[in-house]
């Protein structure tokens, strides 16, 4: 029997209990607010701080995406069984139905060669080659169970910023900043920083605002020359003369409004106050000149240079500095075997290039109570096979079945592991966390249900979660 | 059970006593049933609930045992009814748990009304046949309807923009480039009806019409230099877009502009031309990443290639149903797939073949040909075995449905229910002609209502993109459909299409904003005014171009690298190749700019250029510093500041300190066509004269010198007053006014 008529025969014969008490008249006379978290945006100032709809446990983000996707397998899951059976071929029944990227399906199982310890309180087992961050294992929430859909590095990064693989959809920083404004009115809402030898694949469209207004697009700060695009003046234009141009800019502006009365210009106003803003605000940004000596250490950061570690000091200070969403990139991950992509000595280099910084950047917002509100993400797109792959040397290839990410901060528990794999990393036994659940989990953080939180295009709701995403209620506190 | 009935009767009589207007199914219905119904009772059988559809008047109606969701006419006893104001959660429609809104007490009082005046359904309005509403023939047509709603309202059209803010505005929007002060004055010493019209044929004459309006299709085409996706590595498409340009120049009618791309190659003996011109559907991206199943890309672009169809000509977002039958249209899975079927015989596999040689000025008509410069260009051509289609389970390639059977190349029947599809096999042409027949109650509406955009800053229908039953509903229905027909009657001429738009009335009326008109009308839906409308990033760069003097007015070949500052390509995978591009070639217009999807010229990305990767119907215009920052201080537009005090040093011979203020009238004039009002003039002077004072108090030379360029330098100008002038030209490219046409 279907519904309807199931739920109309209860009625019929009095099932349903219903009584002119329980059926308020102000449902039936009143009006209902619509329940969705679509922000108000005011025109003129698009990026002003707005307040979340739901209890909001983080008010900022820090995402420290490690593009080209790190070993799980030599960071942070110890499996002696791998190790046990290297060389041989995988169980049959573990490779049914799996993807990958460049396996032929011959390859054999390939142990790791790194030594595993057991950290902190809640035991993680952290790889040697992270001696930083296993000091952190008890400030963070460690998820085991990653999934993803997509094993291709270009359509995973899109899909782990987007909640979708093919670039055009907002990006989460775009979102964010879309549902909450930001609290700095003389720097972006959302920014980008990048470290590495090379940019992530797919490039701007991670970050892109897809069909939200561009005010919502990640702002990439460069590490040499100006942070912005053309934010110094002309040579010649000093900063006094700077400010009887954009005087002068203001006034002409004042006059056309008062002849044209377009509401517009009065939003041009305002984007050239904060340009003549931003112009100092992002050099003192940059200026890591005030910055303790301890500091410095801390982060292993070096004055003048464009290091992953000088990129953590720079998104804790833009934090500080009222910032909502600041996303660092730092390749590469990428670890098939091939030149520049070993598991060794390159991996050991990139492992030294954010496993201090990393670290100290959940110290120092410690220390300075910034990470009670500040939600900080660790991981990359995917993770990587059990399996060896065989290049110049023995790498590993693409998975998407299970991987390690982490999460610390505002509103997640501290020290807590979160999922489990099989016994040869193949999948997920436990704790499973999906893309989708992960961004379901960081709007809830914020105070938004990720369900509301929608934007119209095209004829249709989008929201970051597509038509997905369940919050990992789990690890929060 | 009884106390519902009677609630309900008490709720169906207040709501009766208030009703007045006669019920409209699309207007006031259709919106309510869309957006809380449709999704769980609607055209997509999959989600469909209870079996239960109320998006057609059969399954409303339908009996479910003993009762109906609505019974014409009885209220009281439609179910449905019952079920919005349910207190049992259980019961309610829509379900809480499914987030979806309740109904609210307007929205129940208008489906009472509806359904005691029967319930009639209508079909959706942009689906039935086109029609030309009776009108007053002496009048404008446009002017006609958007009269006739203003006064409805009591208002009225403003009155005729002053002459000087008209010829900026029709050079902007024809040709995307600025009057020189001797045509505004030509003009305004003659502003009458008559000349305006001669400017308007001249105008449209103009070869860089067809650049102007061939970047605005190029956005819908998704052109770009490169392949896109992470390596996205250099592609040679720039004859696609001097065949663009050529063929708006030549005023080619819009059907046979339309075959011409969708299927040129299929047509009857094709001409080179022909096969050029469906490179359109070749500006699809291609994955040149290791590792990736070339098939998944080449199902990717032939999706992309059906999605951009039914964006571009019909205006409907089909690629909804790539997964699922459509929620909202009548579009399922199926249809999508059939439409899939005319392109998924396309011989290229996520490769650059096939491709014709071009070489440049052959697709353009020009007498220059440059053999130097050769393109292969990418082109569609069919495979001699096609492939079969089959529907794709959740749009995922790896997952044909076999058991649906293989699948035929068909139109989406809902739109055109009385026109038969051909017998056997249908190819891309017959998908082409399908688009372009008069029949096609959408190609026409979507064009008509897209170009009306462009001129007023939003369509007719708002929802450009979606003429579906969940886009917004035509704000002057009579008037869409008068000029859908008058397009397709004038043979589609897109010339003659833009003439009647800017022979109107409601054109050339003033953008002033009254306080009246800003509380009567702020989103001016009605026209009571002309819209303000922010440049698009291109025409930024023109309109500077033009000012300055600096401009290079070739038409067609190879891209154009402009100077950029290092490090764009920081964050791409690929670093690009940018030989800076020198000689006048650098001053050409912005739409000759190579571009790279991954990292575009900064100019674009600041100014709302999309990236792209997908059809672009209607740009974001975003209003941001990071605007501010762009033109107030990246070196080409200092560069285009020094060229317009230049001009005004050179036209106007003698000493600095007694052509001040001519000079300073001229560099207005030449950015904003129009002179200076008094307080204007006087913040620049004051500008001027500060600024040449404090570089002379405090400079020894070094910052002036570094403000100017050599040509300043040999003009016998002092060195201060030189800056000063380019300080000037530099604040009015920056004004609000010049980025915007008024």
């Amino acid at each position: 029997m279907n519904y309807l008529k199931e739920q109309t025969r209860k009625q019929f014969f009095g099932n349903c209990g219903v009584g002119l008490g329980t059926l308020a008249l102000n449902q039936l006379l009143g009006t209902y607010s619509q329940a969705k978290h679509i922000p108000k945006i005011d025109p003129s100032n698009p990026m002003s701080s707005r307040k979340a709809p739901l209890k909001a446990k983080a008010k900022n983000v820090i995402y420290l995406f490690m593009a080209g996707a790190p070993s799980q397998l030599e960071l942070f899951e110890h499996k002696p069984k791998l190790n046990e059976l290297n060389g041989k071929a995988p169980p049959p029944s573990l490779l049914e139905g799996r993807r990958f990227a460049f396996l032929k399906g011959n390859e054999k199982l390939l142990g790791s060669t790194r030594k595993f310890q057991r950290h902190g309180q809640c035991g993680m087992t952290i790889g040697e080659t992270m001696p930083h961050m296993s000091k952190i294992v008890d400030e963070v929430t460690w998820l085991r169970g990653m999934t993803t859909d997509v094993f291709n590095h270009g359509p995973a990064k899109l899909f782990m910023n987007t909640g979708f693989q093919a670039p055009g959809r907002p990006s989460m920083g775009s979102w964010v900043t879309y549902g909450l404004g930001s609290e700095s009115s003389n720097l972006p809402g959302f920014v980008v920083l990048q470290s590495g030898p090379r940019g992530p694949r797919a490039g701007n469209s991670l970050w892109a605002s897809g069909f939200l207004p561009t005010s919502f697009q990640g702002v990439p700060f460069r590490g040499k020359g100006d942070p912005i695009l053309y934010l110094k003046s002309p040579e010649g234009m000093r900063r006094n003369r700077e400010r009887k141009f954009y005087d002068t800019i203001r006034d002409l502006n004042k006059i056309r409004l008062e002849d044209v009365g377009d509401p517009e210009i009065l939003t041009r106003i305002n984007s050239y106050e904060m340009a003549y803003q931003m112009q100092s605000s992002a050099p003192e940004l940059m200026d890591l000149s005030k910055e303790s000596e301890k500091t410095m250490e801390l982060y292993g950061a070096k004055k003048g240079e464009a290091s992953f570690a000088n990129n953590c000091i720079l998104a804790r200070r833009l934090i500080e500095r009222g910032t909502r969403f600041v996303q660092l990139y730092h390749s590469n991950w990428d670890s098939h075997g091939g030149p520049g992509e070993t598991l060794d000595k390159d991996f050991e280099k990139v492992c030294k290039d954010v496993d201090q910084a990393s670290a100290a950047l959940i110290f120092d917002l410690k220390q300075r109570g910034l990470l009670e509100d500040t939600l900080v993400v660790w991981g990359g797109e995917f993770g990587r096979t059990p399996m060896g792959e065989s290049r110049k040397t023995t790498g590993r290839d693409h998975h998407i079945d299970a991987f390690t990410m982490w999460m610390a901060g505002a509103g997640v528990k501290k020290g807590y592991i979160h999922g489990k794999t099989d016994e040869l990393g193949f999948g997920i036994i436990d704790g499973k966390v999906h893309v989708h659940d992960l961004h379901a989990t960081i709007l809830h953080l914020l105070g938004f249900d990720h369900e509301q939180l929608t934007y119209r295009f095209q004829g249709r709701e989008f929201r970051l979660t597509d038509v997905h995403g369940n919050i990992v209620r789990e690890i929060l506190t | 059970m009884n106390f519902l009935r009677f609630l309900l009767f008490l709720l169906l009589t207040e709501g009766y006593l208030l009703g007045s207007d006669k019920i409209l199914f699309n207007r006031d219905i259709r919106p309510i049933l869309s957006d809380h119904c449709f999704s769980c009772h609607g055209p997509d059988k999959r989600a469909r609930k209870a079996d239960l559809r109320l998006d057609t008047y059969e399954g409303a109606i339908r009996d479910l045992g003993g009762y109906s969701a609505i019974v014409p006419g009885d209220p009281e006893k439609s179910e449905l009814l019952l079920r919005t104001i349910h207190s049992d959660p259980e019961e309610l429609m829509p379900p809480p748990k499914s987030k979806i809104p309740k109904l609210d007490s307007e929205k129940i009082r208008l489906l009472t009304q509806w359904i005691k005046e029967g319930a009639k359904y209508q079909r959706h309005w942009a689906f039935t046949p086109i029609t030309d509403p009776k009108r007053n023939s002496k009048e404008h047509l446009i002017d006609h309807f958007i009269s006739k709603r203003l006064k409805k309202e009591g208002m009225a059209l403003s009155e005729r923009a002053d002459p000087y803010t008209l010829i900026r505005r029709l050079y902007l929007d024809l040709t995307g480039l600025l009057p020189s002060p001797e045509e505004v004055s030509a003009f305004v010493n003659d502003p009458s009806e008559k000349a305006y019209r001669n400017l308007v044929d001249d105008l449209l004459k103009s070869p860089h019409y067809g650049e102007r309006w061939g970047r605005h299709w190029l956005d819908q085409a998704r052109y770009a230099d490169s392949h896109g996706y992470t390596s996205d590595s250099e592609r040679q498409m720039w004859p696609y877009r001097d065949w663009v340009i050529d063929a708006l120049n030549k005023d080619m009618s819009f059907d046979q502009f339309t075959i011409e791309q969708i299927a040129g190659d299929l047509l009857p003996d094709a001409t080179k031309s022909q096969i050029a011109a469906t490179a359109f559907h070749r500006n699809t991206l291609i994955s040149q990443e290791g590792g990736s199943d070339p098939e998944q890309f080449r199902v990717e672009a032939t999706m992309d290639r059906v999605n951009t169809t039914g964006a571009v000509w019909l205006g409907l977002s089909v690629g909804c149903a790539q997964c699922h039958d459509h929620k909202f249209d009548p579009i399922s899975q199926r249809e999508y797939y059939e439409m899939y079927a005319f392109f998924n015989s396309a011989e290229d596999k996520n490769n650059t073949g096939p491709t014709i040689p071009v070489i440049e000025g052959e697709l353009i008509n020009s007498p220059e040909k440059n053999e130097k410069n050769k393109a292969n260009l990418m082109v569609m051509r069919d495979m001699k075995d096609p492939r079969e289609t089959f529907l794709l389970a959740r749009g995922d390639f790896t997952t044909p449905d076999k058991k649906t059977g293989q699948l035929n190349p068909s139109f989406i029947s809902a739109i055109t229910p009385d026109l038969e599809q051909k017998e056997g096999k249908r190819s891309r042409l017959d998908l082409a002609k399908w688009l372009v027949n008069p029949k096609n109650p959408l190609t026409s509406r979507v064009t008509v209502n897209r170009t009306w955009m462009r001129y007023f800053g939003k369509g007719i229908v708002e929802t450009e993109e979606d003429f579906g039953t969940r886009g917004t509903l035509p704000s002057h229905p009579d008037l869409l459909e008068s000029m859908s027909s008058y397009f397709i009657d004038s043979g589609w001429s897109m010339k003659k299409l833009h003439k009647l738009i800017v022979t109107s009335k409601t054109y050339t009326q003033s953008s002033k904003v009254s306080p009246q008109s800003l509380k009567a009308d702020s989103g001016n839906y009605l026209l009571s005014r002309q819209s303000r409308i922010r440049l698009d990033a291109e025409i930024i760069r023109d309109a500077a171009l033009s000012a300055s003097g600096l401009l290079s007015r070739k038409i067609g070949g190879p891209g154009i690298r402009p100077p950029q500052p290092s490090g764009i390509y920081a964050f791409t995978q690929n670093k690009k190749k940018w030989n800076t591009t020198t000689g006048p070639d650098r001053y050409r217009r912005g739409m000759y700019i190579v571009f790279f999807r991954s990292a575009p010229y900064p100019l674009f990305g600041t100014f709302d250029v999309p990236d792209f990767q997908t059809t672009c119907t209607r740009r974001a215009r975003s209003n941001t510093p990071l605007q501010a920052l762009n033109i107030s201080n990246d070196p080409a537009f200092m560069e285009f500041a020094q060229g317009l005090a230049l001009r005004a040093i050179q036209t106007i011979p003698g000493e600095a300190e007694t052509t001040l203020d001519e000079r300073i009238r001229l560099a207005f004039k030449l950015a904003l066509s129009r002179s200076p009002n008094d307080r204007e003039f006087e913040t620049l002077k004051n500008y001027a004269i500060e600024f040449a004072k404090d570089i002379s108090a405090k400079g020894d030379g070094e910052d002036a010198k570094s403000l100017i360029n050599e040509a300043i330098v040999k003009s016998a100008i002092s060195l201060d007053q030189g800056a000063a002038l380019v300080a000037v030209s530099r604040a009015i490219l920056n004004t609000d006014n010049f980025i915007t046409r008024e």
